[in-house]
Order: C-alpha cells, then sequence, then structure tokens
C-alpha cells in the first residue's frame, strides 16, 4: 500500500501515551501561576458577590438603568454568557453527528465552556430582575395562590430553554467525562482515587456499558442538536416578539444562532490558545484544529455581515419611521461607538479569517479572538440598549450611562466563569482520553491488515 | 423657638414665647411694623387692627401685586385697583406678558375661562395672541405668537386700539393714529402685515379681550403698556363685558409702600417687626441689602412653619399652625368670603397666630385692652356673626353653619358700572424702555407655576412636577435661544456665568427655541438659602442680578441687561423629555379650525393640507386584520371575561382644552402616592410620574413659526396591550372591565412589560423610593386608598382603579346601577381646563363616548395596533390652515 | 462486595487477537464474556455480536412524554385560571410549542441518560475482576467458569497471545 499523507485529524500517539499526556494535566503539581490565576478569579467573584448583596440591599437601581432603557447591562452580558455556549455545543453535538474528525481533540474544553458559560449566563436572568429573592415564582410549581406562570411570556420561554439547555448540555459533559474519570480513578491513589471512583460512577469500560453508552451519546448529541439551535432562537425572540423597533425582526433566530456561534468559537480560541502551552497539549490540539476553528468562524462571521446588512436593509425597506429612526441612530446617534464597535469587529474583523497565514498564526488568532468577544459584547449592547434608547415616544426617549454596579457585575461574571473553567481543566481531563483513543487504530499482530 | 446668645435657636414653651412676644410690644412705644402676606381676611384685619392700636404700620405683602397694572388703571379710570377678565365670554384673546395660565391673577379660574373659549366647540373657538419675548406656558398655548423685544410690547398694543378704535368708530382714533403696524413693526421687528392681521382680527372680534401686566413684561414701560392695553380694550368695547370692574380681586401694598417699611427700619424707626407669610428676605433682591436693613430691628418675630431666610434671620419664632389645622377666612375678592376650618390634627406643636396675637393682647393689655377674645376661633366665630348681621341674616348660626358646609359663602359682585375715562388716558408718549447695565442679553427672569415667589419651592411635588414648558425639574437654569447658545459656544448642560450690573449667578445651560435670541431667561423662586430641606441650596436665585429700585410702585423684573461668561464646569439637565420633536410620528395631532369645523379627521386634515399621513399597513394588512379581534374576543369568554354587564373604562382627552399646566400630574402624585425620586434618579430618567405632559415643538426651524403641542400621556389601557403577555408571572393582565391591571404583589420585576410599552408609560421603583420619598411628616400625605410601592416593582397608571372601585361599591349599597360621572380620576378632577373625560364606554349616554365618537378622536400610535383605551382628541388652532406651509397640490405627498 | 465469580481474566494489547479469542470463546459456549476496553471498538462489538442497544425506545418515550407534558402543562394551566394578557387567546398554541420543544428535548435526553443505568444495570459486573490498564491501552476479557472448566479457558485464551492471563478461583 503507497504511504498515505499523515491525516492532521488523526492523533499520532498511542494509546498509553495519549493516557499518559492527558493524566499529566491532572497530576502535575499546580504551578504558582495557576494559583495567582485561582485567586484573580475568586476575587472577580467576590466583586461580583459584593454587587449582588448591594442591589439586594438597596436596589437593582444601583446599576445605570436609564427609563426607557429597562434592560441594559446585565441583560447584554446574559445574551453574551449563553452565545458563548453556543460553540461548545456546536462542537461537540452537531461536529459529533457530522463526523467531523477535529472536533475531538478541543470538544472537551468547549463542553466545559460551554456549562460553565451557560452557568455564567443563568445568574444574569435572576440578578437582573428587581426582587431576586422572588425567581423561583418563574417556575410552575403547585402554590396557594393558585398561580401558574404565563407561558406566552418569552422570559418563561428562556427559563425552560436556559433550564434545559443547562440540564442537557452538562448530561452531555458528565456522560462524555465518564470513562475518563475512570482512566483518571486507575492511575492516581489515595483520596483522590476516592474521588475519581465516586465520580466514575463504576465504570469499566466493559462492553456491556459500551453497548448502551454509544447508544446514549448519539442520541444525546442528536437532542443536543436543535436544542443548540434552539435556545439562541428563543433567546433571540425574547427580542424579537416584542414589539420595539429594533428587536422586532424575523431575522432574530438565524442572526442570534448564528452570532451565538461566533462568539463562542472566539471565546474558544481566547481560551484554547493560552491553554494548550500551559498544559502542554500542543502536539493534541494543533494548528489544523486552529485552522478548522477559524474557518467556521470566517463562516458565521459572515452571516453576521449579511445578517447586519439584511437589518439597515429591511428597517429602510419596511417603511416603517420606527425602524428607520432605531437603525439611523444605531450608527449616527449617541451610541455610534457601540454600533461601529460591533459592525468593525464582527462584520470586518471575520473577513480577515480568509487569509491563510492569520488562520495559523496563533497570535493574530489570538488578537482576533479578543475583538470577537469584545464585538459581540457590544452587538448585545447595541440590540439591548441602543433599541431600548428611542422607541415610539420620542418624548420619552433616554440614554444610559452604566455605573459600578453593571462594571462589577460584567467583570464578576468573567471571575465565576474563569473560577469554574481554571478548577475544571485542573482536575479533569482537558481532552477527551477516550474519544482521542477511539480514532487511533489499536496495535493488531498482522500489521499488514492494520490499514482499514 | 427663640434665639439664643450664641446665634442659634432654643426651644420655649409658648408662654414663655408669648410672653417675650408681649413684653417686647409693651415696651416698643409704638415702634412696631408687621409684614402679612395673607390676603383680606379675619385674621389680617386682627392683626393691623392691633398693630394699628400699637401705633404701629402694617404692611399688607404680595410679590407680584400687578402694581403696575393698578397705577395704569388710576391713570385711565382714576381707579387704583384690579378689574375681572372674562376669558370664557372673549372671542378674541392677547396678552402682553400677562401669564394668565402661570403666575398672573386667578390662573385656575382664568385656564378655565380660557379652555372654555379657546377649546375647540360647535366649530367656533377663540383666537388667543400673546405678545412677549418668552415662549412661557400662556404663550405656548396661543395660535400665534409675536416674539417682540421686552420692552417693545406697548407698540403692539397701540396697533390693536389704533384698529379698534378705527372699526368701531371711537373718538380714540384720533389721539392713536400715529401707531400703524408699520410703526410697531418697526419697533418690534414683527412684520408689519402680521401686526395689520392681528389688529384687524382684534378690531374685528365681537368679545376681544388684551391683557397685561404680567412678571414677563415689568419693565420700566409696564404702566404705559398696562394703560395702552386699557386703551385697546376701552377701543374695542371690552370694558364692562370681557373687562369688569367691581369684582376684581383684591391686591396688597405695592413695592413702594415695602420700601418705605425697610427704610424706616434703617431709620431705626421700628422696634419690634412681626412677618407672617411672607418670606422678604428671599423675595427682595439681594441688591438691596434688605437683610441688613431687616437685623437693625430690635426685636424681629416670625409666625413661620418652615425656617426660611425671614425667620432665620428673626429673634423669635411663634410657628403658624398650618393651613389643614387651623381656623381661618379669606375674602380674594368680592363676592367671595371662604371659610376654613382644620381637617387634622397638628402635626407639630404650632399654635395658631391669632391666638398668639389674642394671648399677647391680654399680656400687653393698656392699647391692647379692647381685643378680648380668648381664642382666635372665637374672634372668627364673631366676625361671621357680624358678617352675618351685615348680610342681613337673621340666623347667623345657620350662616355659619351653611359656610362651613359650603366652605365659605359665594355670590356675585354686584356689577360696577364701566369706569369713566381720566383726562389724559390716552396721553401715551412710548420711548426706548431703559434696562440696567450694558450686556450683550436682556434678562428676562419669570416665576413659574410651581414655585411662585419661591414659596412652592419646599415641596417635592413641585420640584418633581417638570416646569410645563422647559420640561426640566428640581432645577434652575438659564435659558438660551439655540442660535445664541451656538453663538456663545455653549451646549445643554453647561453652565454659564450671567452678570449683570448688581450680580452673578451660575447656573446650567438649557437651549430653549422659544425665545428671543437677544434674551436670556431663568425660572423664578430657586436659591433659597434656608426654607427647609427640599429647598434649600437647590438652583440659584435669579432675583440676584435684579436692582432693588423701585420703578414707579412696583419692582421692575425685566430691568437688566447680562453678559454670559462661559465656564468650563458641567451639570446635567435634570429634564424629563428625550427629543422634543415628534418625527412625523403623528404623537399629537393639530388641525386648522376650518378643517375641524369642516368635521375632518385628523388623517384628513392632514391630507387637505398636503401631507397625506403614512399608512403603515397596506390594504391587503389591514384586511387580513378585518375581524381578528373579534375573533380573538370570543376566546376569551372564560372565567370572569364572559360576563356582558362588566363596564369597559375608556378615557378621552381633549386636545383643544389641555393648556399642558400639570396640575394632573400633581394630582396623580397625591391621589396615588407616586414617590417623588429627587434629582438625581431624574438625571437617569426615573421619575415616576404616572401621568406625564409630553411636549413637542412643531415648527420654529426654516422661518417656521414655533409652536408647542402638550398632550398628557398615561396608560393607554390597551385592549391589546403589548406590556401583559410578556410578563412571565401575569403581574401585568387585563381585567374583565378593561384595565390594565398590576398586580404589585406578584412583580418579580423583569421589567419586559415597560421594554414592551409603546407608550413609555410604566415607572419602575428601582431604589427604595417608598423609603425616601417620604419621610416624617410627609407619610401622612399619604392617600389610605393605595398601596404603597416597594423596591424592585413595577407601577403605572391605573385609572384610578380605587375610585373606580369606591364607586361600585357605593352604587352597590345605594342598590343602584352605575352612573355616568360616578367615577372621575384623579387627573380629570384636578383638570382646570376640563380636557379629560372618563366613563364606561358600554354606556352609549355616556360624555366619554360622546367625545370619543368625535371626528377629531384619534389614539397614539395606531400603527402598533394596540387598541388603547384614551382616545385623544386633535388639538385645534385658530389659524389659516395654509398660513404656516406651503399649498400643495392636492394629493402631492410630502 | 457481591459473591466472588469465579473465571479466567486475559489481557490483550493487540485487537484483532482480542477480537480471535471473543470468536473463539463465543462459539465455544462462553456467552457470558466481559470485554473491558479504554474505548470503543467496533472490531470488537462484532466479535461480540450483541444486538444494537434499545435505549432508543427510552429516548423515543421519555420525548414523546416531554412534547406532551409541554403542552398538557401550558394549556392546563392557562385553563385552570384564565387570565387575559394582550388580547391573545387564553390558550394560545404557537406560544406553547417553544414548552412543548424544550421538554421534548429535556426529557428525551434525561430518559436517555436513566436508560444507561438501567440498560447496564441489566447485567451485574459485580464480582467480576478489573484491572487498571483495561482503561489505559490493554484489553480485557474475562470468562466467568467454574474450576472445572478454567484449564481449556486459560488454554484458549493463551492460543491468541494474550499480554497475561490470570486465573482467579
Amino acid at each position: 500500500m503507497a504511504v498515505i499523507a499523515h491525516d492532521p485529524s488523526r492523533p499520532t500517539q498511542t494509546h498509553a501515551e495519549v493516557t499518559r499526556d492527558v493524566l499529566k494535566t491532572i497530576t502535575d503539581a499546580p504551578t504558582r501561576g495557576y494559583y495567582v490565576l485561582v485567586f484573580g478569579m475568586a476575587f472577580l467573584v467576590l466583586v461580583l458577590l459584593g454587587t449582588v448583596v448591594a442591589e439586594l440591599k438597596e436596589g437593582i437601581g444601583l446599576a445605570g438603568y436609564a427609563p426607557p432603557i429597562m434592560w441594559s447591562v446585565y441583560i447584554t452580558t446574559f445574551v453574551f454568557w449563553v452565545g458563548i455556549g453556543h460553540a461548545g455545543t456546536l462542537i461537540s453535538a452537531i461536529l459529533f453527528l457530522f463526523r467531523s474528525p477535529w472536533r475531538t481533540a478541543v470538544y472537551r474544553a468547549t463542553e466545559a465552556m460551554t456549562v460553565f458559560a451557560v452557568m455564567t449566563a443563568a445568574l444574569f436572568p435572576i440578578l437582573h430582575i428587581g426582587r431576586e429573592w422572588l425567581f423561583y415564582w418563574l417556575l410552575p410549581y403547585p402554590n396557594q395562590r393558585y398561580l401558574w406562570p404565563n407561558f406566552k411570556s418569552p422570559l418563561m420561554w428562556d427559563v425552560f430553554a436556559i433550564s434545559t439547555y443547562l440540564t442537557v448540555s452538562s448530561t452531555f459533559l458528565m456522560v462524555g467525562l465518564v470513562p475518563d474519570l475512570a482512566a483518571v480513578r486507575d492511575n492516581v491513589s489515595g483520596w483522590k482515587k476516592k474521588l475519581y471512583t465516586a465520580l466514575s460512577l463504576g465504570w469499566t469500560g466493559a462492553d456491556s456499558q459500551w453497548r448502551h453508552y454509544t447508544r446514549a451519546y448519539l442520541y444525546l448529541a442528536a437532542l443536543a442538536t436543535p436544542l443548540v439551535l434552539s435556545v439562541h432562537s428563543v433567546v433571540s425572540w425574547d427580542f424579537a416578539s416584542s414589539i420595539v423597533p429594533g428587536w422586532h425582526g424575523t431575522i432574530f433566530a438565524p442572526y442570534f444562532v448564528a452570532g451565538a456561534i461566533y462568539s463562542g468559537i472566539g471565546m474558544v480560541l481566547t481560551l484554547m490558545i493560552p491553554l494548550r502551552k500551559v498544559l502542554k497539549v500542543e502536539h493534541m490540539i494543533t494548528d489544523y484544529h486552529f485552522d478548522n476553528l477559524s474557518k467556521l468562524t470566517l463562516l458565521t462571521g459572515s452571516i453576521l455581515f449579511y445578517a447586519y446588512g439584511m437589518e439597515y436593509f429591511v428597517a429602510w425597506y419596511s417603511g416603517s419611521t420606527f425602524e428607520q429612526t432605531t437603525f439611523w441612530r444605531r450608527a449616527f446617534g449617541p451610541n455610534w461607538w457601540a454600533g461601529w464597535t460591533m459592525i468593525i469587529c464582527n462584520a470586518f474583523v471575520s473577513q480577515l479569517l480568509w487569509f491563510r497565514k492569520i488562520r495559523t498564526n496563533l497570535t493574530s488568532l489570538f488578537v482576533i479572538s479578543i475583538f470577537i468577544n469584545l464585538g459581540m459584547w457590544f452587538e448585545r449592547y447595541v440590540i439591548v440598549v441602543s433599541s431600548l434608547a428611542n422607541d415610539y415616544l420620542p418624548y420619552a426617549w433616554g440614554q444610559l450611562n452604566p455605573t459600578w454596579a453593571d462594571w462589577c457585575l460584567l467583570a464578576g461574571s468573567f471571575g465565576w466563569f474563569g473560577l469554574w473553567f481554571t478548577m475544571f481543566y485542573k482536575n479533569f481531563p482537558i481532552v477527551a482520553i477516550q474519544e482521542i483513543k477511539e480514532m487511533i487504530p489499536m496495535p493488531r499482530r498482522k500489521s499488514a491488515e492494520g490499514a482499514h | 423657638m427663640a434665639r439664643n446668645a450664641a446665634g442659634g435657636f432654643d426651644e420655649i414653651t409658648w408662654d414663655d414665647a408669648i410672653a417675650r412676644l408681649a413684653a417686647q410690644l409693651g415696651t416698643a412705644n409704638g415702634r412696631v411694623a408687621a409684614i402679612n402676606g395673607y390676603g383680606p381676611s379675619t385674621f389680617s384685619t386682627l392683626l393691623d387692627d392691633m398693630v394699628g392700636a400699637l401705633g404701629g404700620r402694617s404692611v399688607r405683602w404680595e410679590a407680584f401685586g400687578r402694581e403696575a397694572e393698578r397705577t395704569a388703571n388710576f391713570r385711565t379710570w382714576g381707579r387704583y385697583e384690579l378689574p375681572s377678565h372674562d376669558f370664557a365670554a372673549a372671542d378674541y384673546l392677547v396678552s402682553f406678558g400677562a401669564d394668565f395660565l402661570e403666575t398672573w391673577g386667578a390662573t385656575v379660574q382664568q385656564q378655565r375661562g380660557f379652555a372654555e373659549a379657546h377649546g375647540y366647540g360647535n366649530g367656533t373657538m377663540a383666537k388667543h395672541v400673546y405678545v412677549g419675548p418668552r415662549m412661557n406656558l400662556t404663550a405656548a398655548n396661543a395660535d400665534e405668537w409675536l416674539d417682540v423685544p421686552a420692552g417693545t410690547e406697548i407698540w403692539v398694543a397701540l396697533c390693536l386700539a389704533r384698529a379698534a378704535a378705527m372699526h368701531h368708530g371711537s373718538p380714540l382714533a384720533a389721539q392713536l393714529a400715529a401707531y400703524t403696524p408699520e410703526a410697531a413693526a418697526e419697533r418690534t421687528g414683527i412684520p408689519a402685515e402680521r401686526l395689520a392681521h392681528v389688529a384687524e382680527e382684534f378690531a374685528a372680534a365681537s368679545a376681544p379681550l388684551a391683557v397685561a401686566g404680567g412678571i414677563a413684561a415689568q419693565h420700566r414701560g409696564a404702566i404705559d403698556l398696562c394703560r395702552a392695553t386699557n386703551l385697546a380694550n376701552i377701543a374695542a368695547g371690552s370694558i364692562g363685558t370681557t373687562v369688569r370692574f367691581g369684582d376684581g380681586p383684591a391686591a396688597g401694598n405695592d413695592y413702594g409702600t415695602v420700601q418705605e417699611l425697610f427704610q424706616s427700619m434703617d431709620r431705626g424707626e421700628v422696634a419690634v417687626i412681626l412677618v407672617h407669610e411672607a418670606n422678604p428676605l428671599y423675595a427682595l433682591p439681594k441688591s438691596g441689602n434688605f437683610a441688613a436693613t431687616f437685623a437693625k430691628v430690635g426685636f424681629k418675630v416670625s409666625t413661620a412653619n418652615v425656617m426660611d431666610e425671614t425667620a432665620a434671620a428673626c429673634d423669635l419664632i411663634l410657628p403658624n399652625l398650618h393651613a389643614l389645622e387651623r381656623w381661618d377666612d379669606r375674602a380674594p375678592r368680592p363676592g367671595v368670603l371662604g371659610l376654613m376650618q382644620p381637617v387634622m390634627e397638628p402635626v407639630k406643636p404650632g399654635m395658631h397666630t391669632g391666638d398668639v396675637l389674642l394671648a399677647a393682647a391680654r399680656a400687653v393689655g393698656g392699647p391692647l385692652a379692647g381685643f378680648t377674645a380668648q381664642t382666635f376661633e372665637a374672634h372668627l366665630r364673631s366676625a361671621w356673626t357680624a358678617e352675618a348681621s351685615r348680610r342681613g341674616a337673621g340666623d347667623a348660626e345657620g350662616f355659619w353653619r351653611d359656610a362651613l358646609q359650603r366652605g365659605g359663602v359665594y355670590e356675585p359682585a354686584a356689577p360696577a358700572p364701566a369706569p369713566a375715562l381720566s383726562a389724559g388716558a390716552a396721553d401715551l408718549a412710548p420711548g426706548d424702555t431703559s434696562f440696567d447695565g450694558d450686556g450683550e442679553f436682556l434678562f428676562l427672569p419669570y416665576p413659574t407655576s410651581q414655585y411662585h415667589d419661591g414659596r412652592g419651592s419646599n415641596k417635592p411635588w413641585l420640584l418633581e412636577n417638570p416646569d410645563p414648558v422647559t420640561k426640566i425639574t428640581w432645577q434652575s437654569w438659564v435659558e438660551l435661544h439655540p442660535e445664541t447658545a451656538k453663538r456663545v459656544d455653549v451646549r445643554e448642560g453647561e453652565i454659564v456665568e450671567v452678570t449683570s450690573p448688581h450680580g452673578t449667578v451660575r447656573a446650567q445651560v438649557y437651549v430653549y427655541p422659544g425665545i428671543r435670541p437677544d434674551t436670556v431667561g431663568m425660572p423664578l423662586g430657586l436659591g433659597h438659602t434656608a426654607y427647609g430641606r427640599y429647598a434649600a441650596d437647590r438652583g440659584v436665585n435669579a432675583l440676584d442680578l435684579l436692582g432693588a429700585a423701585d420703578g414707579q410702585g412696583f419692582l421692575p423684573y425685566v430691568a437688566t441687561r447680562v453678559s454670559l461668561t462661559k465656564t468650563r464646569d458641567y451639570r446635567q439637565v435634570a429634564k424629563t423629555e428625550g427629543t422634543p420633536r415628534q418625527l412625523g410620528r403623528g404623537i399629537i395631532e393639530a388641525m386648522p379650525l376650518a378643517h375641524a369645523a369642516a368635521g375632518m379627521t385628523p388623517k384628513e386634515s392632514m391630507t387637505a393640507a398636503g401631507h397625506p399621513p403614512h399608512e403603515v399597513n397596506t390594504e391587503r394588512e389591514l384586511e387580513a386584520i378585518d375581524g381578528w379581534y373579534e375573533a380573538q374576543k370570543e376566546r376569551w369568554n372564560l372565567g370572569n371575561y364572559g360576563a356582558d354587564e362588566t363596564p369597559k373604562w375608556g378615557m378621552a382627552v381633549d386636545l383643544s382644552r389641555c393648556t399642558g399646566c400639570s396640575a394632573c400630574v400633581t394630582a396623580c402624585y397625591a391621589e396615588n402616592n407616586i414617590a417623588t425620586v429627587g434629582e438625581e434618579q431624574v438625571f437617569k430618567g426615573r421619575e415616576m410620574s404616572w401621568m406625564r405632559i409630553e411636549r413637542y415643538w412643531e415648527g420654529g426651524e426654516d422661518g417656521e413659526p414655533l409652536e408647542a403641542r402638550f398632550a398628557p400621556v398615561m396608560c393607554q389601557h390597551c385592549d391589546n396591550a403589548p406590556c401583559e403577555p410578556v410578563c412571565p408571572v401575569y403581574a401585568s393582565y387585563h381585567t374583565p372591565d378593561g384595565l390594565n391591571g398590576q398586580v404589585y404583589n406578584r412583580c418579580v420585576g423583569t421589567r419586559y412589560c415597560s421594554n414592551n410599552c409603546p407608550f413609555k408609560v410604566r415607572y419602575y421603583n428601582w431604589l427604595k423610593y417608598n423609603e425616601s420619598a417620604w419621610p416624617e411628616p410627609l407619610n401622612l400625605q399619604l392617600n389610605p386608598e393605595v398601596t404603597v410601592r416597594a423596591r424592585g416593582v413595577m407601577e403605572k397608571c391605573t385609572f384610578c382603579v380605587q375610585r373606580i372601585r369606591a364607586a361600585q361599591h357605593t352604587a352597590r349599597l345605594e342598590d343602584r346601577p352605575l352612573r355616568d360621572g360616578d367615577v372621575v380620576t384623579a387627573c380629570q378632577q384636578a383638570c382646570p381646563s376640563k380636557a379629560i373625560a372618563f366613563g364606561n364606554v358600554k354606556d352609549p349616554s355616556a360624555e366619554v363616548v360622546r367625545w370619543k365618537r368625535d371626528p377629531r378622536g384619534y389614539t397614539m400610535l395606531e400603527a402598533t395596533n394596540v387598541m388603547p383605551a384614551v382616545t385623544y382628541l386633535a388639538k385645534v388652532r385658530a389659524v389659516d390652515p395654509v398660513a404656516h406651509g406651503e399649498a400643495p397640490a392636492a394629493g402631492e405627498a410630502h | 462486595m457481591a459473591a466472588h465469580v469465579p473465571g479466567v481474566l486475559g489481557a490483550f494489547l493487540h485487537v484483532d487477537a482480542a477480537c480471535d479469542a471473543i470468536r473463539e470463546l463465543k462459539a465455544s459456549g462462553h456467552a457470558d464474556l466481559t470485554v473491558y476496553t479504554a474505548a470503543p471498538n467496533h472490531e470488537i462489538e462484532e466479535a461480540i455480536g450483541d444486538p444494537i442497544s434499545p435505549l432508543r425506545w427510552f429516548t423515543l418515550l421519555g420525548g414523546l412524554l416531554g412534547c406532551a407534558s409541554g403542552f398538557g402543562l401550558t394549556i392546563w394551566m392557562s385553563r385552570d385560571w384564565p387570565l387575559l394578557v394582550g388580547g391573545k387567546p387564553i390558550a394560545a398554541i404557537p406560544p406553547y410549542v417553544v414548552i412543548g420543544f424544550e421538554l421534548t428535548i429535556l426529557f428525551g435526553s434525561l430518559a436517555s441518560v436513566a436508560a444507561i443505568f438501567i440498560l447496564s444495570a441489566r447485567k451485574s459486573l459485580k464480582g467480576r475482576p478489573y484491572a487498571p490498564r483495561f482503561s489505559d491501552d490493554q484489553i480485557g476479557i474475562f470468562v466467568p467458569c467454574g474450576p472445572d472448566r478454567a484449564d481449556q479457558v486459560q488454554a484458549m485464551l493463551e492460543k491468541h497471545g494474550p499480554v497475561e492471563v490470570t486465573r482467579d478461583a
């Protein structure tokens, strides 16, 4: 047989090497830098807690809300984090169904990112309401008031979509982790052994386990695929089903889903580029993977470019003076800077990824990923704030000036997310051991028959 | 409280206080004076009599005393008094700086009359022309605003007088012949044709009325202006019809008398002074050094129940009871004798000043021995007994009881014959009005309807109720025309220094199209140094820029030129408006009189004017939603929604009657326990005004005349309310009687309802406003029928649901159906113009239904298909349909 | 610990060898094998030859139940206390589709995961030996058998070149 050129999607190590390399990320003693990171994140979480306590005490008005802008930085941040999550599910579930080989090396990290991003996002609907302690009234539980929630409200859809998404994606993550945790269990000792024994749920890799496990994993992926598309659609309907000019658009669901994936991959790049160095897994997560991630970014970025253009076109074509004014003010109103940040960071910067040189240069990719994160936060800021700032009655228009409470909660959300993620990558296999192994042909006695 | 040696105040007992007062009065040797701001009443007579018995003098204080008008009337007719003006009967109104909707005269009565005359009905309405340098609320309600420079109004007045005299063949015509529109045009800068047009209309009107004498024209030419206005009224035959003598308002002493009193203080002729219901140390310009003069008085007594500037300078403070806590009466004009009785227990340990005076009199004895009544209440009763016998009422007890029930005695004043003209009444030689200083701009300080002479500025309700035309709350500001602002290179919020020969103040700029480019405006009433926690150190006092010199019996407010200096400072303007233009959205519709008279709808009127309204829905879309609503309703019939006999509440607002005065706004605050939030929160737009008056500008650019439009905007209680379906917990829902209900207890505060409300009439408790808005004892003002909302919940107009339920309960108890008019909302009740109708829209005979059937009726933001329960009746303007716009060919799209 | 299951445990490095061993064991009547692998492997699956897992029925039923409860919950709750909002029907179907959809996914997913536990538990692995290297790079084959057949099994395994074979009496 002819020598086949090395397929970059295939790992080159043996099974034993995979186990060793991945386990090293867990068993190596944490560096000082790691502790600094953990404490830094923990500090931001304290900032978040402090802000929440202050707002519980005084009211949500500590943030910069300026009616008619009744939603601002918190909802912006909520949508931002929900969006981040989508890349993870896309990579872990959709690409799994498409049998895309390059997903294997990165999916565990992205899926963990999904779960933590959704956990972060889920904070905000609770923290942004005025009476945080009553958030459970949105749940349909029997009560002596005989009152049920209003399922016509997009916020109820949100409750169901977000909690379903959080449940399904964390289930998906944990199901995927179980065989890997068994591998960790078999390679550690002491209290850690007890911990991982408990976490691996008695997994042994027996055929009777794999038989059901692989099926379940497939169905989970199949169910998570429409879910990932639905969640950001539902989030977009929070806006699109209202009558606020700038929100009320049929384009919103696909536009939001594309934006979500775009922002999610941006975050994947931001996290993975430094992480692969820190964890010394460069040989597992290679330029090839980043090249593919970049192409996905380019695709979704271009969809966004189209969506932005289409929004303006529709605003003009609708003939509705309300829509026209809103979009005019997005570009040239008092929030022009946010509007242009969004367009430049998302529509224009993504177009740089047409160049292979940029796609394979990790430094430039990292810089671009920062722009993507920034741009996507501002996209939500523009949609939420700039639309609310000028709707129907000009007399009631307003301007937002975010306060410390806004910025502290935003910063705190990064701390909350970062703390979970940092703890995760140091204690759980950040690369899926069993799936990598699945891709590596096992050694055979008759090596001639090996290539299949 | 008495002043102690350290300069502070000690609390003392009332016995001690009265003893001290009596001791000083007993030894003053007649060197006693009083400044009394309480109008003609039994109390004022008592005070005058006592001060007189002691050999002193009592001055009746009135900040805006209309002295120039009275002097002018003296020179015209020989009568130093004020006539009454019948606005309701007028069919043509001209105001020369007389702000009859704000601070000039009996504003509520005048506004009612104005609405009767100027409100559209039966195809007709009066026309209103305002002459003055600034568009205040009165000018904003005019059909035509002649923005003449301050001091030149007289030329317009004389021009009108001339036209009227010529039209009616009055003997005055010869004397007024020189005052042609051209002469007036030369002085005022208003085109002669326009002036001639107004003059002709005035002359031809059947019941014209010209008024003058407001603060806006209280310059050194004010007396002549009022005289010229008198001539216009005389020439037009208005005396005895729209201008009547005999039942005009009572007035206080003039500014000259006040100055004389201070001069005698300066000379040391006053040993004891009593200040009652007046705050001269605030309301007189500082350049007059009145505070230093006041300090020369040996023993100064104040009866203020709020520590104002004057009280703070006194030696003894004897806090009077609040008006709601005391017996009193008042005779504001002939024919009206109001009687007040206490409606609540005193909140603070005050004492009726009448009781104090009577107790002191007993202690002093001697000259005061004649004042024997034990209490003021007894004194008041005996005064009313005397009044009863004066009126020939046999049963004094019955007279008293009747007055108590009705709040007073009201009878039409005897009409006085039209007074004879004085010799030389028409001898006028109008010249240039003189101004102090050589600054670039004319300075126009003006009182506002909230603060008046400064007495309103300690009340959060008034501080937070936006100024009707500028929409600014809680602050002072400097008003500049956009051109001026550009020229001086300042933007809104930049602080400028305004300097006159008499002083300097610093305040932030508000760019205002309704002021002449050569004039700088500033509101009066703020800038207190004392007067309680809300007033003290808030804003600046525009009086600091004025001279104190007497201008023939009055304080000339508009008599100064100022210069402006930019500073580097900035302070956000606490205004409640976002953008003052309608952007073609048809929010407040208006139509010319001819169109209204022809029975046109607002859309037809726009089409006739060559601006066919933009239809958002296409024919096919309209077809598609035709019947949809009815079909939808079929599917509601569950639970309480099925009953047919439930009423459906609706409202109608006649914008041709609404003046934008904002009384409804404060009424709503009072009725519904709406929290005031303060300046800092207003910066963020967090005011809670369930009802707000939106004010939009039309025109004012490219030579188009500036037009103001007002509309009260409250929850529209939409049938297809967008706020309701988005609430996840049903806190916002539709009641079976058509209200948009808001369940505070259930609200978790997602605020989605507000986002989805196209009218933005939902208000959110961002912070603990319920704890900050009513510090003790203001909690006593809360309406027990209405919940006070906690932080974190959304609130909004309920159509005064507590009044609806109360009326329904009453009807039930009386075993009768609810009648139209049983439910009166707070805004409806407070509206002086009667611009609001409310009732059951299922009752075909209801007033609200009649209003809603008016062709002028429209709902705001029709394109959103939310089906509001509030109908607006388009404003009608007494202007020529094509006077102010191009007259495009019919059907031409705009 | 449950009762110890006697038998023979073989460890293989080569996948083809393990498959051959499995096939031979199966042919000789040892149906109750337990094969440990670090990752799922199609060759081994084929060698074992179990039918496709019935887990899909759980997923389907979970999904259908979710869909039904989504619509049932929303419609019943709306009618339980009818409250009119925004002029919309009391029980409006289009907005409830979202809830129906989300619960379909949620119940389907949870049913699938639950099924792993339920189905795997049908074959108890308790008492069967296991070695950590099976989660690394070796394939383990455990053949439960009494001491009488142990020799035969051991020979069968050793024939295919295991790394190690241990008898577990």
